[in-house]
């Protein structure tokens, strides 16, 4: 490969690499979010079952 | 029911941003010709051109919704705004590095520090990284107050960069555009153009993609807080 083509090919590479970092903090962000949303599920879940767990019986 | 538009303009998006790249890539190294004076060296012009080019119409979006945002007061501009300034940021990053290197291949040197363009172009570089410091320092409605306001200063750099190389005397970087039309035969011109599209495509497709996320994020947070209200 001559020295010109070299340096064609670091340009392109540079550009290719500029995008695969943005990819890579992309799928970071996302995979916070679905943390995020799978912990507020769970909470959500629990809510539900407090509400519709049977009140304690009265003792006499 | 949730509006399930902004995905599917997203994937239309990209997709022919992805076809338009394919297209220019195939063009670039395969059909178009190759330059007498410079040769293969030449091939860096398409996309580093193309990427400046991108980031100085980000770094306008950026400007134009910041001045939209002041009159409206509505957070979706100032989130399009502070978006669009993080994607110039990006290109801009890449332009200097790709223009280095082809700085390096063509004169024998990484960079220049007497060339009004790639000074020019430098500052407008470290004015907008320094939006990010700006925004980071106020909260709430001051902080898009003052990022709308700096966007719409920082853009006056804009200009001073793209006229510098016309205006100064003695400067080593060509100009490509001049007021007697592109300096460049058809047969590369079109294979530019297809860059230039292509990058937009990128634009434009990072920036969906930032502002779903940024959807996102609120919806959660808005119902986190609705969680610990009913808690």
């Amino acid at each position: 490969m001559s020295t010109g083509a070299q340096y064609v090919v670091a340009v392109y590479g540079v550009v290719l690499f500029g995008l695969l970092m943005y990819v890579l903090v992309l799928g970071l962000r996302t995979a916070r979010l679905a943390r995020e949303a799978e912990l507020l599920a769970r909470l959500a879940e629990r809510e539900d079952e407090a509400r519709r767990a049977p009140e304690p019986a009265a003792t006499p | 029911m949730t509006d399930a538009r902004p995905g599917r303009r997203l994937a239309a998006t990209a997709t022919a941003t992805a076809a338009l790249t394919a297209l220019a890539v195939y063009g670039v190294f395969f059909v178009a010709p190759e330059d007498a004076d410079q040769g293969i060296i030449q091939k860096i012009f398409y996309f580093h051109v193309a990427i400046a080019i991108g980031s100085l119409l980000a770094f306008l979006v950026a400007c134009v919704y910041g001045i939209r945002y002041l009159r409206s007061r509505d957070e979706r501009d100032d989130e399009v705004s502070s978006t669009a300034v993080g994607i110039g940021i990006g290109f801009a990053i890449l332009v200097v590095i790709t223009g280095s290197i082809w700085a390096k291949a063509s004169w024998g040197t990484w960079w220049v520090w007497t060339d009004p363009r790639l000074v020019t172009f430098l500052i407008v570089l470290l004015l907008y990284a320094a939006y990010f410091v700006l925004r980071s320092s106020a909260e709430g409605e001051r902080r898009m107050r003052y990022s709308a306001i700096y966007s719409i200063a920082a853009f006056a750099s804009v200009p001073l960069s793209f006229y510098s190389v016309r205006v100064a005397r003695s400067f080593v970087h060509p100009v490509v555009f001049t007021q007697n039309g592109a300096n460049m035969p058809d047969s590369m011109l079109v294979w530019f153009a297809v860059s230039q599209l292509a990058v937009i495509g990128v634009f434009l497709t990072i920036m969906q993609v930032e502002l779903l996320q940024r959807r996102a994020d609120k919806a959660l947070r808005r119902i986190k807080l609705r969680l610990e209200a009913a808690a």
